[in-house]
């Protein structure tokens, strides 16, 4: 899994892409940047670097001013289309009025699968991110954390190729977050074709997370440097206090500095 | 679930023995007797005192009838008054369901289309500042006197609130929770049934608890111009005969009969919001304050 990134297919294809905002802001300058099947990718920087520029420009939510941009060898938003993408924010958006089950099988009720198959597939995401004794619970009664589950449940539910993550747990308290980024390293393990592509200001939660980490620097948003994490998986709280970690976390944080 | 053990901490604490649930008794007696009481006390308090000022100033019952013969006059007539409530809730619940109908799906139209919207809202909001006693006649002219012609007046009259709410509600959808349903490529109308009018739904009760009132109000005013006599005239066609009778407690009688009708509709409403939205929408859970 470490070496996918030789071999694999290329899920994400940048070639100086430039978003430039009508105001003149230049959010992202020519960023040249390729993402393979099977990685777990991590774009970390400081508020301002256009990691969430590039991100809405991967789903489609704004087009690039310049440069090209292919997701799965298509335009982004025609790659929306195929529904192999899945998306989390930073806000868990399930519907208040709609119980765990009801928000989980969204997109496959969008998309008109039926009500059975939407019971099993909600089954299995929900007993995945460990949320099945909450099913026919209302979103109001969960915590912080467990509504990222649900979050994250309904995320996978379509099965997706390419998982799009933004600053998903920048919300939550530190226990919390770190409990759920073992689950999140758990559930894209147990699909080696799933990319994850996850935005982040906070350096150790992408060293931890990352096969590679995109470090982005403001003013103009650009990728100031790739850096591998070599670390095999499955990584567990250990990982956390090793030579190895402190290591990375230094690299990120000077290349962070340029 | 949590509230409920939060505002009645006396139940998990006392359950079971006797003590606990005479303490339980005496204590909601006196938590009702908080909130009953000082109206209850003031109630009493001006009525006896209104009784004692008639009786002693001898004013004359045409002028200011004593509460007492109020409530011989509503007995005396009961059935007649029974007859123009009747008619008066009739001609009220079918206009404000109409208002509801067409204005939510108005509303619904407005909102899928920002060219519609700018064009029909503005019209929208001029038609809601013409005065209803205004229109009224033609609606009369139109509709003929009768049912027909003050049920459109009091649906006209809760026609708007309930397009507005609705459309500020339909309007101001979380802006992420948008940005959901189009990546997972929700078609318009999907997005308009899934999302918009669940989510306007704390609007359009706010709409429906000002409409219903209103209907009420259009449904007398409707009387008044509209209103046909014989044996099942409206509240508003009893309070224009009582009065140029001089029946004065009669027409106390009868405004009171429309403004506790007016408060029963409002509170049914009320219960209504509550049911919609108690399992999601902060506006009508249970507070944990006691």
């Amino acid at each position: 899994m470490t070496n996918v990134m030789t071999q694999a297919k290329e899920w994400v294809k940048m070639e100086r892409l430039s978003k430039v905002y009508p105001n003149g802001t230049v959010a992202v300058k020519e960023v040249d940047l390729s993402i393979h099947e099977g990685e777990f990718l991590c774009f970390v920087g400081p508020s301002g670097c256009g990691k969430s520029t590039i991100f809405k420009m991967i789903t489609g939510l704004s087009n690039p001013s310049s440069g090209t941009l292919q997701v799965m060898g298509k335009a982004a938003s025609e790659a929306r289309k195929q529904s192999d993408t899945a998306f989390v924010f930073q806000d868990h958006t399930l519907l208040p009025w709609n119980s765990v089950i009801d928000n989980v099988t969204l997109p496959l009720a969008l998309r008109g699968v039926s009500r059975k198959e939407r019971q099993q597939e909600a089954e299995r995401v929900l007993e995945m991110v460990g949320l099945k004794d909450y099913m026919r619970s209302m979103p109001r009664e969960l915590s912080g954390g467990m509504k990222m589950r649900a979050s994250i449940a309904r995320a996978l539910v379509a099965r997706p190729k390419l998982l799009l993550m933004d600053e998903p747990f920048g919300a939550l308290d530190e226990i919390t977050r770190q409990t759920l980024q073992i689950e999140l390293l758990e559930l894209w393990r147990q699909d080696p074709e799933m990319t994850v592509l996850f935005v982040t200001h906070n350096v150790f939660e992408a060293v931890f997370l990352s096969t590679r980490i995109a470090v982005m620097t403001p003013r103009p948003g650009k990728v100031a440097e790739l850096i591998d994490v070599p670390v095999p998986f499955p990584r567990d709280e250990s990982f956390r206090t090793t030579p190895e970690f402190g290591q990375i976390v230094r690299s990120v944080s000077q290349a962070l500095k340029h | 679930m949590r509230e409920e053990t939060m505002t009645t901490p006396e139940l998990s604490f006392g359950a079971g023995t006797g003590a606990g649930s005479a303490k339980l008794r005496n204590s909601s007696l006196k938590k009702a007797w908080k909130t009953m009481g000082p109206p209850g006390v003031a109630f009493i308090l001006f009525i006896g005192g209104w009784e004692l000022f008639c009786r002693l100033s001898g004013l004359k019952p045409y002028l200011l009838p004593k509460p007492s013969d109020i409530v011989q006059a509503a007995l005396e007539n009961a059935s007649n008054l029974w007859v123009s409530v009747y008619t008066t809730i009739t001609e009220a619940v079918l206009g404000f369901l109409l208002s509801i109908v067409l204005g939510v799906g108005f509303a619904i139209l407005l909102a899928s289309s920002k060219l519609i919207e700018r064009s029909i809202y503005p019209y929208a909001i001029i038609m809601q500042t013409i005065p209803i006693v205004a229109i009224a006649p033609i609606i009369v002219i139109w509709f003929g006197a009768g049912m027909n012609a003050i049920i459109i007046i009091a649906f006209l009259i809760g026609f708007f609130p309930m397009l507005s709410n609705t459309l500020i509600g339909l309007n101001s959808t979380d802006h992420n929770m948008k940005n959901l349903f189009y990546l997972y490529n929700a078609s318009s109308l999907q997005t308009m049934f899934r999302l918009r009018l669940p989510a306007a739904l704390p609007y359009i009760v706010a709409g429906l608890k000002i409409s219903c009132t209103l209907a009420v109000i259009g449904a007398i005013v409707g009387e008044y111009i509209a209103g046909i006599g014989g044996g099942n005239g409206g509240l508003g066609y009893a309070i224009t005969v009582a009065s140029s009778r001089l029946q004065t407690a009669y027409l106390f009688a009868c405004g009171l009969s429309a403004s506790l009708l007016g408060i029963a509709f409002f509170l049914l409403v009320n219960a209504f919001s509550k049911w919609m939205l108690s399992s999601w929408h902060e506006s009508e859970m249970k507070s944990s304050e006691g």
